[in-house]
């Protein structure tokens, strides 16, 4: 550790280098033809959306995947990174999203468990005292003798972070680490990390958010659609640049989005209060409705409380506070079945998990809501007569290919199992239907029979709420969105008036976009 | 719509022969062992077959052993489908013996009804058993492999102290019940053998639970679970409740074995340990059947004859019996590996259809305590 001033003076190589970082998973390109550099003692930012493949170049630096091309360089030399291991022997160290601690020992436990070469030779005091002194040297108020558990969130992160400094890492890489911070303390966070890059550390920080780049990174490069966009000096650039680099593509894909004189609302939300798995509160006093012959998107980046908004929609989460009403009957006892008897439809988010069952047939997979229901059968006997004829007509009508209903649904291509949730989803007839990153996945053609049958759904009368990452896809197919940010909808825009820029920033979370 | 039931069939087929497949192989391997031990190859396998089939009391001592691996594998067939997995077997078949000697030794009825209500005693009692680790489970999060595991041991010492103390027959030294009437117990099917009418319940077991599994709200509940709890809430079916029901189910059935073994079993009595080892080998005749409950009828027979047939060689040609042990378990690892294999090798050919999503490189946040 007495080498800092030595470093900082030390070769002008970048601490990091990467050159034409290329890799490829079946059927998605993540990173393509990356490069970027990050200089000694600096904080650089790494900006994109979700999906852009910023998480897959770190974890390529990090040796969890290896790269299909290119190459990269730690102060100089060209290094092939094959493991955790090596990359911290190289001075890398990363800091996930989710934390790798174990509750119930103390900092400095948790920090000595380091792989060291000789195991058990660890004296706890000594790493008592290093960690006392790192957190002195760094400006870090955590007590190398509490217990994890007993920590605040913010408080555990810094330990993530000492456990790399105490394991000689010299650049710190931090994968979103502000999605769990109040404001106090990503503020503490920020200082601490400027902190680091002052005394000779390098950081690439990895964001979505455009207001936690300014006042924290030097630099800034962006990735959109696995791409480097390019990179900026902060200190030359502003929000709405920014904005428009992460996510200013042209719309690729449009489609004829008919106007419908929207009726009345078929969907109301009032006050609705809703907490996660460990009690934090996520959505907090949500108002909105849907109308009759519109589709409603919400916009926004991943993790701002739609997942909780859906579930507490059709049933799968407690709501708090606040009112449901569908077709104006306020939602009592809401459970899926009670929301799929209301006249509600849901297209789940991941079609793997929660839109079919793989191992159960096509026709298992249509009348898995009318049989959770207790429809199609006498006294608990299925009628497969009466469920074989309709899940046939179903098949014809949605134009499913498949072999037969009997198959199991994991022998359908991807495009013909969302296919398949939409047919049940929409052959019920409902009157609202909640769709959640429907074309998530999807090829064109696929995406264009889902927006086509969501647009008849539409133009017969029904309402749709439409909750999408993709900006595209809201503007190509919402009437009116909301852009939904920390589990609150920051402004309700009309479809057609809506610019990329204004949305791009108020997805970052500037609140006052122009 | 041929071309459906024609891929059911092909896919039910290879089932079909990797078992029959894991089956012979693991003969032919149990075969060397034999011949190792200076035994011929025809004295061999000819002790075996005649002790399995060779007389009619051969016969009967398989069939009769069919019952209770029929019934067990069954069990764990609807666990196995509802997406659980439970080792309670044995455990379920004492305390389901527990009560049918409760209800044989403290009810007197005559036969037309004595034996039915035996029969629902032992089901509820297997049920009953099941239900503190559906129980568990459910409401407190506790792995059932684990409490069922511990609740074996715990039956066992209730067993113990059943015969010895309570249900003692105190004319016998042994830790014996006194004999259960005869209103009580299945009437024999053959004269002087092991065999008794309890036979007619492995078609029909297996039977209503294939029916139960494929063609009811309750069955497509289970296998719905079974194939993922998240699409089982979207639909609205609850994988706890699911789940634990189909634990008790599995439980009424072991049960129904334990019943099977008290009232007709050789000996008129309830002893300790008559659950021997049905509890366990009835899991690997459902492994071998590849958890389908009409396939679990022939691979109980297997499983049946290779009990008894071992048992006769050992007496003919001096070949250990644990050598049955032995093939046991040789086919429990045979089908584990050739279901793995089989199904890396569906995986390849499907390769192209399913990216595989790339792994989140962090665990999830398993190691975090709620704030």
């Amino acid at each position: 550790m007495a080498g800092d001033a030595e470093r900082q003076s030390a070769s002008p190589e970048p601490a990091l280098r990467l050159v034409g970082i290329t890799k490829r998973f079946p059927g998605v390109l993540a990173n393509d033809d990356v490069s970027l550099d990050v200089r000694q003692g600096e904080v650089l930012g790494l900006l994109g959306e979700n999906g852009a493949g910023k998480s897959t170049l770190m974890n390529v630096v990090y040796g969890l995947y290896r790269a299909d091309a290119g190459e990269m360089f730690v102060d100089g030399k060209q290094v092939d990174i094959r493991s955790p291991q090596q990359a911290l022997q190289l001075g890398i160290g990363m800091v996930h999203q989710h934390f790798m601690l174990v509750p119930d020992m103390t900092v400095a436990e948790n920090v000595a468990m380091a792989p060291s070469a000789l195991p058990g030779l660890v004296r706890l005091g000594d790493v008592e005292r290093e960690v006392g002194e790192l957190c002195q040297r760094f400006g870090l108020d955590v007590d190398p003798r509490s217990t994890v558990q007993d920590l605040t969130v913010g408080a555990r992160q810094r330990v993530e972070i000492i456990k790399l400094l105490y394991r000689g890492a010299d650049l710190l890489i931090l994968d979103e680490p502000t999605a769990a911070l109040t404001p106090t303390e990503w503020h503490e966070l920020s200082r601490f990390i400027r902190g680091l890059a002052d005394q000779g550390r390098s950081v690439i920080f990895i964001t979505h958010k455009l207001d936690e780049l300014f006042g924290l990174v030097d630099r800034c490069t962006v990735l959109r659609d696995a791409r480097v966009v390019g990179t900026v000096d902060i200190a030359g650039t502003d929000k709405p640049e920014l904005a428009r680099m992460m996510v200013g593509r042209e719309v690729t894909l449009r489609v004829e989005r008919p106007i419908v004189d929207p009726g009345g609302p078929v969907l109301e939300v009032e006050g609705l209060q809703v907490s996660d798995d460990e009690g934090r509160v996520i959505l907090e006093g949500l108002d909105f409705d849907v109308r009759s012959g519109e589709v409603f998107g919400v916009a926004g980046v991943a993790g701002n409380g739609q997942t909780q908004l859906v579930e507490a929609l059709i049933g799968l989460r407690p709501i708090d506070a606040g009112e449901v009403r569908l077709d104006g009957k306020p939602l009592k006892k809401l459970n899926p079945r009670t929301f799929t008897d209301a006249g509600g439809a849901i297209v789940p988010e991941d079609r793997h998990r929660e839109g079919v069952a793989l191992d159960l047939s096509v026709l298992d997979n249509l009348m898995m809501k009318e049989f959770a229901r207790g429809k199609y059968a006498k006294r608990g006997v299925i009628d497969f007569d009466a469920a074989r004829e309709r899940s046939e007509k179903v098949v014809r009508d949605y134009d499913v290919k498949t072999p037969g209903v009997n198959v199991p649904v994991r022998l359908l291509s991807g495009g013909n199992q969302q296919k398949l949730v939409l047919a049940r989803e929409l052959s019920r007839d409902p009157r609202l239907v909640i769709a959640f990153q429907p074309t998530r996945g999807l090829d064109v053609g696929a995406i264009e029979f889902v927006y086509g049958e969501l647009n008849d759904k539409k133009q017969a009368g029904g309402a749709i709420l439409l909750i999408s990452f993709e900006l595209d896809e809201i503007f190509s197919m919402a009437d009116r969105f909301a852009v939904m940010v920390d589990g609150r909808f920051l402004r309700v825009l009309e479809g057609g008036d809506a610019d990329l820029e204004t949305v791009g920033m108020l997805m970052g979370g500037a609140e006052h976009a122009a | 719509m041929i071309d459906s039931m024609r891929g059911r069939l092909r896919s039910g087929g290879l089932d079909f022969v990797l078992s029959v497949v894991v089956a012979i192989v693991a003969l032919l391997v149990a075969l060397i062992f034999v011949i190792a031990a200076g035994v011929s190859f025809t004295s061999g396998a000819s002790a075996f077959v005649d002790g399995a089939f060779g007389t009619q009391l051969n016969i009967a001592g398989t069939l009769a052993k069919m019952v209770p691996l029929t019934l067990v594998a069954l069990g764990w067939i609807v666990v196995f489908k509802a997406g659980r997995f439970h080792v309670g077997f044995p455990g379920q078949i004492l305390i389901g013996g527990l009560l049918v000697s409760v209800v044989a030794l403290k009810i007197d009825l005559p036969a037309g009804l004595h034996l039915p209500l035996v029969l629902i005693a032992g089901i509820v009692g297997g049920a009953l058993y099941a239900d503190i680790a559906a129980w568990l489970w459910a409401r407190r999060g506790v792995n059932e492999i684990l409490s069922t595991l511990l609740l074996n041991l715990v039956a066992v010492q209730i067993l113990a102290w059943w015969v010895r103390g309570p249900f003692h027959d105190h004319s016998s030294p042994l830790p014996l019940t006194p004999p259960l009437p005869n209103t009580s117990r299945w009437p024999e099917l053959l004269k002087n053998t092991d065999l008794h009418w309890d036979i007619v319940l492995v078609p029909l077991a297996a039977i209503v639970i294939a029916f139960l599994l494929s063609r009811t709200l309750a069955g497509f509940r289970m296998r719905l679970v079974g194939s993922g709890e998240r699409v089982a809430r979207q639909a609205g079916v609850s994988p706890r409740a699911t789940g634990a029901g189909a634990i008790i189910l599995s439980g009424g059935l072991a049960g129904l074995a334990g019943a099977s073994l008290v009232v007709a079993g050789t000996t008129p009595q309830m002893g300790e340990d008559f659950g021997a080892n049905y509890g366990f080998t009835g899991i690997a005749v459902a492994l071998l059947a590849r958890n389908s409950p009409l396939a679990a009828v022939p691979a109980a027979l297997l499983f049946a004859a290779l009990e008894q047939g071992g048992q006769t060689m050992e007496g003919t040609v001096g070949i250990s019996s644990s050598l049955v042990d032995f093939i046991q378990g040789l086919m429990i690892v045979l089908v584990l590996a050739a279901t793995t294999i089989l199904y890396i090798a569906r995986r390849r050919a499907a390769g192209s259809r399913t990216p595989r999503v790339p792994a989140p490189a962090a665990p999830e946040r398993q190691l975090e305590p709620s704030p």
